[in-house]
């Protein structure tokens, strides 16, 4: 058990596997609903959106450390109008994404470089690849904290936002709040997204929403064990991932990443229909 | 009734019980009309086909009876109540608009429109009533079976199981048969009107094969943004001007069918 023990011994480790596991089991979670109703490219958006947000509170003089309150409202704007746009039906959701996408990474751009030169320096580079071995108390509590709530209204609506996600239409008929799931399901996505850039990075956090439900729905026979599967997958890509990187000495979202791709092409071969 | 309405033989409403009635329904987006005046009753029991061609209006129409879409004007009525819910109405969706990578199976299907959610599992009491509803529509082998897997005549009957679940007084099937074979449609109308009369169902049939349903439908309305024309099937058939009203190419197609149709009948 050294190989498990060794790694978890030090309290970075152990506060990067915790956030990891956590956000990794989140992400999947509500990826389920997002990957199903055609939406694989919003995690990304989001996430991309969360980068203009936290760009945003850096040129206003907040520390990076703080950045992710402004993130979080700029963000869920981000996503109701995604949700806004979806619903109008002018617009599929790739391209609502798309051009939402774009729009607020372009800004975040241009909000770091509207900087004062002489405001502290800020690496580009975490931000986008977070560093979940740098994850502080602090952030952890935060997680913890959005996975609770999440956690909470997921269970509270699952059973009718499974239905809306099914067909919209027949679940309206059926009496489900279809209108106020799409734009809860978004908002939800989109705090979960910011608190998970935060700490796993920009690129990582789309793989961690997109990888484990794709996976899940090419094997799961049932929504509710296609769930299941996908959140024990993006945790144990993410307990898996951060092992292996420590031991194999290489950068840990890469190959939290690279571990969910190989669970995914392993799904891909042995998918039944 | 606005402009050019053909008002042939159709229900006396003292005498019969009316389940569905549109009162003065009309939707235009921007400048474009879609709906204009569209007024019409079902009594209970009967099996109306409501054609028109594409573009005709009839998807706008069918959601604002489901109560998806707002109407600018006019009311809908169904079984004494304004709103549509999955009680009053038993929806069969167009094949096409069915999502297919959904891991579900025919029985969660039937089983959330009893419940409004999406069952975690199927209860003893649930199960009964789907296996009910199953059989009423020849289908009792598809218990168990992944949606994913269904041929189109299978994934119909699963859907009109579903429809038929919660004991509606009123059926709506939106092109039911597109995208089934010619034998399996037959059967499928068939099956539908069995249920319409042992039930006493009223039923709204949209298509735009009027020849594909005259046989079987009670009643025919045919739709182009206003309704054109209501009545028995034979009068619609031998209502010549219909295919030429607006002397586009659907019209050619809707003269062929309305030719082969009479040829059948």
């Amino acid at each position: 058990m050294d190989w498990l023990t060794e790694p978890l011994s030090q309290g970075f480790m152990q506060r990067a596997m915790i956030c990891g596991v956590l956000v990794g089991g989140l992400c999947a979670a509500v990826g389920v609903f997002v990957v199903q109703r055609g939406l694989s490219f919003i995690g990304d958006g989001l996430a991309h959106a969360a980068f203009g947000g936290i760009a945003l509170g850096l040129l206003l003089d907040v520390s990076v450390d703080h950045s992710h309150w402004v993130a979080l409202p700029f963000t869920v704007f981000v996503a109701l109008g995604i949700a806004f746009v979806l619903r109008s039906g002018r617009l599929g959701g790739d391209v609502a994404t798309g051009v939402f996408f774009s729009v607020s990474f372009a800004l975040g751009v241009l909000f770091l470089g509207l900087r004062p030169p002489d405001a502290p320096i800020v690496s580009i580079e975490t931000i986008l690849f977070g560093s979940i071995l740098a994850v502080s108390p602090t952030d952890l509590y935060v997680v913890a904290g959005v996975t609770a709530a999440s956690a909470a209204i997921l269970l509270g609506t699952w059973t009718r936002l499974a239905y809306s996600t099914f067909d919209k239409d027949l679940a309206q008929l059926s009496g489900v709040p279809v209108a106020l799931l799409d734009y809860t399901l978004l908002a939800l996505t989109a705090v979960i997204i910011v608190v998970s850039v935060k700490t796993v990075g920009v690129v990582l956090v789309s793989s961690f929403i997109v990888i484990p439900a794709a996976a899940a729905g090419l094997i799961a026979r049932s929504v509710v064990r296609m769930t299941a599967l996908a959140v024990t997958l993006g945790i144990a890509g993410a307990g898996g991932g951060l092992i292996a990187s420590f031991h194999l000495d290489v950068a840990s979202g890469a190959t939290i990443i690279l571990g969910l791709g190989a669970m995914f092409f392993f799904a891909l071969i042995i998918a039944r229909r | 009734m606005s402009r050019g309405s053909k008002i042939y033989t159709i229900p006396d409403r003292e005498k019969e019980e009316i389940v569905f009635e549109v009162a003065n329904i009309s939707k235009r987006f921007g400048d474009h009309v879609v709906l204009d005046d569209v007024s019409f009753f079902i009594p209970k029991g009967e099996f109306l086909c409501l054609c028109g061609p594409n573009g005709a209006g009839k998807s706008t129409f069918l959601k604002i009876v489901l109560g998806l879409l707002d109407a600018d004007t006019g009311t809908v009525e169904i079984h004494g109540q304004r709103r549509a819910n999955s009680k009053l109405v038993g929806y069969v969706p167009q094949r096409k608009r069915f999502h297919r990578d959904f891991p579900a199976r025919v029985e969660e299907l039937i089983a959330a429109n009893l419940r409004g959610k999406w069952p975690l599992r199927v209860r003893a009491a649930e199960k009964k009533a789907v296996e009910e509803a199953l059989e009423r529509v020849g289908g009792s082998h598809l218990y168990g079976k992944m949606l994913a897997g269904l041929s189109g005549g299978e994934m119909q009957r699963a859907f009109l199981a579903r429809a038929l679940v919660t004991h509606p007084p009123l059926l709506i099937l939106d092109e039911p048969t597109a995208g089934v074979d010619v034998s399996g449609r037959e059967e499928f109308i068939e099956i539908l009107y069995q249920i319409s009369k042992s039930d006493e169902l009223a039923a709204i049939l949209v298509s735009h094969h009027l020849g594909e349903v005259a046989k079987t439908a009670e009643r025919v309305l045919y739709l182009q943004n206003h309704v054109v024309a209501w009545g028995l099937p034979d009068e619609l058939l031998g209502h010549e001007d219909l295919a030429v009203l607006k002397g586009d190419i659907r019209s050619t197609r809707y003269d062929s069918e309305i030719r082969h149709a009479k040829e059948k009948r």
